[in-house]
């Protein structure tokens, strides 16, 4: 007893499933089932590491999505291998050619860095996007409009700025304030009509987002075409939210404005949702618009003004899209980007900093993309396949969870009634610590459900 | 030009071979609403519905006749199977796994645009040796309605009609009749309304959201076929144009229901296809269509206002059916 307390935990209950095991063998080979049972022990004891390993559930919500890339990698290496390619060349080249790693060789002027600060211009309108999207979900809203709400702001920005020949220094501030405002109306739009006319807010979004397409092409085509690109004539590079030329070394870059608010944004809507009273009235909305209202806080007054702010968020992507990453806005066709952006957020489960995680590494495949496929020859939509990958897995973390918390709860009394044998103080201690853990899970297990409700109960 | 000389028979047609396959795919998001299961993934699934129906036709195009119609006809049939294949993801996912169901839908939407192009431009390039991402399809043939035509008015419904339109009444009939008038139609509404009574009564409700959503994928299917054939005669990416979440906004307009589904799905085909045919009249520019084209959605934001509260969905709708929860 003496020297098993000394070792760790962990020790203990490797040593106490080894025992366990052997004595299970002993008894499969006495009856002449050796190999079956073996297996099924293998497979018990793969069960019970992954069930150890993944059981707190404060790891969960970082380990599932690494799960979920995991998974999604693997799959893909198989497509990628039956195609005669390396999958290790092909995951190689997208992180060299989103700027993670150095390419074989670069054009003048360019670098490692130019790569890296290309991809953070085409990572901001996705945060953005995405930030506004887990805003409007916290309060039980499913904002599909952001694609919408970008173009409006969008071309609002362009026309009343970028058409202008202001300084930079009123410019810009300008254009990041005509994006949230048009942004904030737009989603308010949306609020206001569930609020006030009961329109499901999928549907309504779905009739602005045609609305707002087609008046920005009407307005285009026939007001502010550029002959060549066919497309809205670009803005001034005063209005761009692009900085000057800066010279780094040998290559120069312009830098995205709106990179590091974008960032700031995801910081400061976390301890809005989470530490404010408004952030608290949202999520409680959320999670119960009844108990709520029983509360006494306002539902309409909270409806609206998460759509506004989701809203505000869908601009600041809109203005960050097409006054940096792409050269102007396009008719006819909303940006994937605002599609791309509810990934982002389900990737980054519904967190605003878990956003900023997401959406750095769908960034990444889909910048790389281009650069591998012009190296190793397969073609660019694998990234986009990737992408679809890892959100299918995601998709599945839900049942894992559930899956964890009912081994978990087996396990734990299965223990409690084998507690009998050689090391029963051991095991009656690790069960006893156990038991107190499933009470723990069940708790959370529940606070989980809530939230399940919060992201999905409503969503529809 | 005068109003007079509005082709409105092109009017009528054209906006039925647009309302048409809007409505199927609509169905197939009605049983699978109905049944509780959200399907934000009918853009999806009428997509690889699309791609397989294509891809039938481009492989296997050199076995039959020249001008034989057979490879269109068979080509409905391998889409809905396509749509079916792939709403087993959905299912899977929002009932085996206990996935969120708007979460899966959007998966579902992203993996099959990038599964899509991938294989388009994979199998184009590997088996037919062309560089393209497009399948092309032969054209359909227009048929005129003998008797039918000769109705005054109505009569120009039936001129130059797609063959897929009657298919599609075909199958929206029959799929009208399975939900309203049959045993399982019955268990797929009340799986959506009060899946506990549905337990009670000793049926699986698991497997009967999973049949609806399988129908809801074939049923996309044959309609992103149709929209191959008649928008654009091939397969591309172009495909996703929005339709599928065009034929959730009718089936919620419609209130879950297949007759005002039909109307929804008329007054978009219709403002649709009058748009087009009445710009000449008025000298306008082609932007104009831009604008003309916003009169269904702000039509059907308007009919919503005024009408939308009375509207209710079903009320297991979007929740993952558990035993244990009463």
């Amino acid at each position: 007893m003496n020297k098993k307390s000394k070792l760790s935990p962990e020790e203990r209950e490797l040593r106490r499933l080894q025992e366990e095991s052997e004595q299970k063998r002993k008894r499969g080979e006495h009856e002449g089932r050796n190999l079956l049972s073996e297996l099924n022990n293998a497979l018990d004891s793969a069960t019970r590491v992954l069930v150890k390993g993944l059981s707190a559930h404060k790891w969960q919500s970082l380990v599932i999505p690494l799960l979920a890339i995991f998974l999604s990698l693997a799959t893909i290496s198989v497509v990628i291998l039956s195609f005669g390619s390396s999958p290790l060349e092909v995951f190689r080249s997208l992180l060299a050619g989103a700027g993670w790693l150095p390419k074989v060789n670069y054009g003048g002027g360019q670098s490692q860095l130019t790569d890296l600060v290309n991809l953070a211009t085409t990572l901001t309108p996705l945060l953005f996007g995405a930030l506004g999207f887990v805003v409007a979900m916290r309060a039980g809203l499913f904002n599909i409009g952001i694609a919408g709400q970008m173009v409006l702001a969008g071309f609002a920005a362009t026309v009343l700025v970028g058409y202008s020949d202001m300084s930079a220094l009123v410019a810009r501030p300008l254009v990041l304030l005509i994006g949230i405002a048009v942004g904030a109306l737009a989603g308010a739009l949306i609020g206001f009509m569930k609020y006030r006319f009961n329109i499901h807010e999928v549907v309504s979004s779905i009739m602005l987002n045609n609305i707002f397409i087609l008046v920005v092409s009407y307005f285009i085509k026939s007001y502010y075409l550029d002959d060549v690109s066919r497309n809205a004539r670009a803005a001034s590079a005063e209005a761009r939210l692009l900085t000057e030329p800066i010279q780094i070394g040998e290559v120069s870059a312009r830098l995205p404005v709106g990179f590091l608010l974008a960032i700031i944004a995801a910081f400061i809507l976390w301890f809005f949702l989470t530490k404010t009273k408004q952030g608290f009235e949202m999520t409680a909305v959320g999670k119960s618009p009844k108990a709520a209202e029983y509360a006494g806080i306002k539902i309409g007054r909270t409806v609206v003004s998460a759509m506004a702010l989701s809203g505000a968020m869908g601009g600041l992507a809109g203005v960050t899209h097409y006054l940096a990453s792409v050269p102007s806005v396009a008719p006819d066709k909303l940006a994937g980007v605002g599609f791309d952006s509810i990934a982002v957020a389900f990737l980054g489960n519904v967190h605003p900093l878990g956003a900023v995680l997401a959406a750095t590494l769908i960034a990444t495949l889909s910048s790389g993309a281009v650069y591998m496929s012009s190296i190793v020859g397969v073609r660019q939509e694998i990234a986009a396949l990737i992408t679809g990958m890892i959100l299918l897995f995601t998709a599945c973390g839900g049942y894992l969870r559930a899956w964890i918390d009912v081994k978990k709860r087996n396990m734990a009394e299965s223990d409690a009634d084998s507690s009998g044998d050689s090391s029963a103080c051991v095991a009656s201690k690790v069960s006893k610590r156990e038991n107190e853990v499933a009470a723990e899970t069940e708790v959370e297990a529940l606070q989980s459900a809530d939230n399940a409700e919060l992201r999905g109960g409503d969503g529809k | 030009m005068s109003i007079l000389d509005v082709n409105y028979a092109a009017i009528l047609v054209d906006g039925l071979s647009f309302a048409l396959p809007l409505l199927i795919i609509a169905i197939g998001g009605i049983y699978s609403e109905r049944s509780g299961v959200v399907n934000l993934a009918l853009e999806g699934l009428l997509g690889f519905g699309a791609f397989v129906g294509a891809l039938f036709v481009a492989s296997t195009i050199g076995l039959f006749a020249v001008n034989s119609d057979l490879p269109m006809y068979l080509s409905f049939l391998f889409a809905a199977l396509g749509g079916a294949l792939f709403a087993v993801i959905h299912a899977t996912l929002c009932i085996k796994f206990m996935a969120n169901q708007v979460i899966s839908g959007v998966v579902i939407n992203i993996l099959s645009v990038a599964l899509t192009g991938f294989l388009t431009s994979t199998i184009n390039a590997n088996f037919f040796g062309a560089a393209s991402e497009r399948f092309t399809l032969q054209t359909s043939p227009r048929w005129d309605i003998p008797f039918l035509m000769e109705i005054p008015i109505l009569g120009a419904a039936f001129t130059r009609v797609y063959p897929f339109m009657f298919i599609i009444l075909l199958v929206a009939a029959f799929f009208w009749y399975l939900l309203y008038k049959t045993r399982f139609g019955l268990h797929v509404r009340a799986a959506g309304d009060n899946p506990h009574a549905l337990d009670a009564a000793g049926i699986n409700v698991a497997r009967v959201r999973f049949w609806a959503v399988v129908i809801s994928g074939a049923l996309a299917g044959i309609g992103g076929m149709s929209f191959a054939y008649s928008i654009s005669t091939d397969f591309s990416p172009a495909i996703y144009m929005g339709y599928g979440f065009l034929a959730i906004a009718a089936l919620i307009f419609g209130n879950w229901k297949i007759v005002p589904t039909f109307a929804a799905c008329l007054i978009f085909g219709l403002t649709r296809s009058a748009a087009f045919q009445l710009l000449p009249v008025f000298d306008a520019s082609a932007a104009v269509i831009d604008l003309a084209m916003t009169a269904p959605f702000i039509v059907t934001l308007l009919l919503l206002a005024l009408f939308g509260k009375k509207n209710r969905m079903p009320r297991a709708l979007g929740e993952v059916y558990d035993k244990s929860k009463r």
